[in-house]
């Protein structure tokens, strides 16, 4: 599957990971059947076609707590996450047995421009570089490389929203000089996220701290999941969701640290790179802002955290590995503080000050930062690029907590595919 | 003549290609679903399963890709895997090919897979898979130097270039042993080679599948197939070079061959799972800075080895 | 006879690979344009992928090349070496550590880096 997540398209693809019999892949190439997972915002039906018209024949589509479009005929529609597994590997079987006929294409079967037979020669264009050979331009050097002035030739394109490694929704037009980012400019910011429902009861009246550091922690597992399995680590990513999935107060993080810290998960990979200064630490704000040195957290202000002996932890560096850093620290953290108040059965103090996973709730939730990516990606490698994306957390919270809507504003989706082996 | 010499080489160099293939792809299975990846069915037939799906998956098209280039690279792959199986000695004279310079054709592998991992990248006309195709020429050249010297290690006790002699030479003591920088380093570019785990560089998960992106059905069985058998191949050439080859104790040859590339087959596979990718750039970095050095030193000690 | 069994295993191995993909195809359509856009996640390019790249680790090739060279010496080196002994040891050690050197001196340049 082809993972963009949403806010409850993400739910969906978490469990479908855990699921032995669905293979997710991250190309649509790689897979048989296509997963629309959760509402799709009408500004995004158009890329929605194009990847739906990647799949290579045969294929078929479904459409999980999402209106499928009325001019596709046969489509198969699935509200319940726990039937969503085997109506995949149903759907797989089907097609592979042919008694389910591939989805038609749904855009128009020609080239992106039309070019054939425009040269001399029946080639795409005239002149040297002119023309659009097969219905597009060739690359052409549009300015010189940020690193070393060379100038050759730079790619610009658009990518998303349905890319695994954004966040959901996102998306993103990029030049590209070589494998380094030229200028990044985000197009569409990523959907809201939703957060557990204890964060906005806690806005509401006193909650017990230990749901709320569980919810914290789980949050940032969450997180980690996706990068480590940007970063190659299957296996730590998926130990980091069993983890979240299972989470209490007995449970501890050391494991995986352990794990990632002797892999050399910070020494190795690509995660170099992505440093906030302050004052754009200061726009994103939560555990981000802490890695880059910034000693800001409503926590301190809570009497009831203040109980506990809460102090926040800080990084210095502020960049993608520090965050990470910052990231283990703080589930550490939310888990012991977690523990402290449930044996002293420790609630929260302030209702109109709570410092969600994604950062301070002050009058407002915290707000999308997408727009952070623009000034800080310039100039990184592409796979440190994606490692700093993953690091950041620049989704605004959404209006409603997960699983309570079910219409309007939300987001999410996507896609899915295969199961490679049959079942 | 022809008999023994033409057709039971090519037989014996296809039972290896599937069945080397297969035995990847079952082990990968069992060591992702030890490690925590859920898995239903038999670990013996999803494979054959997953190969079934890909033939009857359509294969994807490119706007204007490569066509010739495009289809070539997967079956060339293939055919290096099929030749460095070649030169694999399963016994003293049990060996497909026995040439007397089978070392430099292995390198010679090593030096040409660079290239045919690069033109399946290049021939899509991809954006991820282009990235995909260059990025690992940066790797491929970097470890094609580590292997060479190490290769060279085990030669010169051998004082040949030929594998069987290389394994005939190991009678006393195995390289691994003699020469204990050898194997690690050796292991490093065989997972570079195939571009497996953290040297997965050509078709990465940043780059949604890298040059492997934009194929789909046949193309990407054969690409699939071509990768682990390459595998299978550098397990042989390791099994030959470092642990004695076809020497051991109680069983026979061919059956101690079998078991040394498993066990080779092993710890790759398991690297391949608990390491993160690594950065390009650092990648680079380590492999002339740290890993050549190393080589360097490995191959004085087997020259000095080989003196005394 | 040994080539020419290498040679035939080559022709048949990428005789195999290829029918592997072209078989099954020659019953397959052409898949549609709309499919065959490269996969952006939804979005699309300005232009065609080939281009003039920006190979940021070229010095390094550069110096791959006079490793490369060595190379062609070492090879019959290594197949005398024994019979010479000492002296083999001792020119093949001058030959390496004056290549050492440059390694050192690209690497102080940051020829291994990302230019």
């Amino acid at each position: 599957m082809f993972p963009v997540l949403g806010v409850q398209g993400d739910k969906a693809l978490r469990h479908l990971t855990l699921s032995p019999d669905i293979e997710l892949v991250d190309s649509p190439r790689h897979a048989s059947v296509l997963l629309v997972a959760g509402e799709i915002p009408a500004d995004r039906f158009e890329p929605l076609r194009r990847v739906h018209d990647q799949l290579p024949y045969p294929f078929t589509t479904l459409w999980f707590r999402c209106e499928p479009w009325p001019h596709l005929e046969n489509v198969t529609r699935i509200d319940d996450l726990d039937v969503l597994p085997a109506a995949l590997v149903t759907a797989y079987h089907e097609l592979m047995e042919g008694r389910r006929e591939s989805s038609p294409r749904i855009l128009l079967d020609k080239p992106p421009n039309p070019w054939e037979g425009a040269g001399d020669f029946g080639q795409g264009g005239e002149g040297m570089m002119g023309g659009v050979p097969y219905g597009r331009p060739m690359a052409m050097n549009m300015e010189d490389d940020i690193r070393d002035g060379l100038t050759l030739d730079s790619l610009t394109f658009r990518l998303g929203p349905f890319f695994f490694a954004f966040p959901p929704g996102m998306a993103a037009e990029i030049t590209l000089q070589g494998d380094l980012v030229q200028t990044w400019k985000t197009q569409r910011a990523p959907y809201p996220q939703s957060l557990d429902p204890v964060f906005f009861a806690a806005r509401k009246r006193l909650v017990p701290i230990a749901a709320l550091e569980l919810a914290r922690a789980r949050h940032h597992l969450y997180r980690l999941f996706h990068a480590l399995h940007l970063a190659g680590l299957e296996s730590a990513s998926l130990s980091a969701l069993r983890l979240a999935n299972n989470l209490s107060t007995t449970s501890t993080l050391d494991g995986l640290r352990r794990y990632l810290s002797r892999s050399g998960f910070f020494r190795l990979a690509a995660i170099k790179g992505g440093e906030l200064g302050p004052e754009q630490a200061r726009r994103i704000g939560g555990p981000a802002a802490r890695a880059a040195g910034l000693d800001e957290d409503l926590r301190s202000d809570d009497a009831g955290y203040r109980r506990l002996g809460f102090s926040p932890v800080c990084q210095a560096s502020g960049d993608t590995r520090a965050r990470w850093r910052q990231v283990l620290a703080e589930i550490d953290q939310s888990l012991q503080l977690a523990r402290q108040a449930e044996r002293d059965d420790v609630s929260t103090s302030e209702v109109d000050r709570i410092e969600t996973p994604r950062g301070p709730w002050l009058e407002k939730r915290p707000e999308d930062a997408s727009a952070l990516l623009d000034e800080i990606l310039p100039g990184q490698e592409w796979g440190d690029a994606l490692a700093t994306i993953a690091s950041l957390d620049v989704a605004a919270v959404a209006e409603a907590p997960l699983d309570t809507q079910t219409t309007g504003e939300s987001p999410i989706t996507e896609l899915s595919d295969d199961e490679g082996g049959p079942a | 003549m022809i008999v023994e010499e033409l057709v039971l080489p090519v037989l014996m160099v296809f039972f290896m290609l599937a069945a080397g293939a297969y035995t990847v792809a079952v082990l990968d299975r069992v060591i992702a679903g030890a490690l925590g990846t859920p898995q239903t069915g038999s670990v013996w037939i999803a494979p054959l399963a997953r190969g079934a799906w890909l033939m009857t998956q359509h294969a994807n098209a490119t706007e204007a890709p490569d066509w010739r280039a495009w289809r070539l690279a997967p079956a060339l792959y293939l055919s290096l895997a099929a030749i460095g199986l070649a030169v694999v000695p399963w016994s003293g004279s049990l060996v497909a090919t026995d040439l007397v310079t089978s070392v430099v054709l292995w390198g010679s592998v090593e030096a040409l897979a660079t290239v045919v991992i690069f033109l399946h990248g290049w021939s899509a006309n991809a954006l991820f898979a282009l990235i995909g195709g260059y990025r690992y020429v940066a790797l491929g050249l970097s470890y094609i130097l580590i292997s060479m010297f190490v290769l060279i290690g085990v030669a010169l006790p051998a004082e040949s270039l030929q594998f069987t002699q290389v394994v005939a030479s190991q009678e006393e003591l195995w390289n691994v042993i003699r020469q204990p920088l050898g194997l690690p380093l050796f292991l490093i570019v065989g997972l570079g080679m195939t571009f497996w785990g953290p040297l997965n560089l050509a078709d990465s998960a940043d780059l949604a599948g890298g040059t492997a992106a934009e194929i789909s059905g046949p193309p990407r069985l054969v690409w699939d197939v071509a990768r682990a058998a390459m595998l299978v191949a550098f397990s042989g050439v390791a099994t030959s070079a470092f642990l004695g080859g076809w020497l051991g104790p109680w069983l026979p040859g061919p059956l101690w061959v079998a078991i040394k590339m498993l066990a080779v087959l092993l710890v790759l596979l398991l690297l391949g799972r608990l390491l993160p990718r690594l950065a390009p750039e650092r990648c680079v970095t380590l492999m002339w800075v740290i890993l050549l050095p190393l080589s360097f030193i490995d191959l004085v000690w087997a020259g000095v080895g080989a003196l005394l | 006879m040994a080539l020419m069994t290498l040679f035939v295993i080559l022709i048949f191995s990428l005789g195999a690979g290829i029918l592997m993909q072209c078989l099954p195809m020659r019953r397959q359509t052409k898949p549609p344009w709309s499919q065959r856009a490269p996969f952006l996640g939804g979005g699309t390019p300005d232009s065609h992928a080939w281009s003039r790249y920006h190979i940021r680790y070229y010095p390094m090739t550069l110096l791959l090349i006079a490793f490369e060279m060595e190379m062609m010496f070492m090879y019959p080196w290594a197949v005398v070496f024994v019979e010479k002994g000492m002296k083999a040891m001792m020119e093949m050690g001058m030959f390496l550590a004056i290549l050492s050197v440059g390694i050192v001196y690209a690497w102080r340049e940051g020829v291994f880096k990302w230019q």
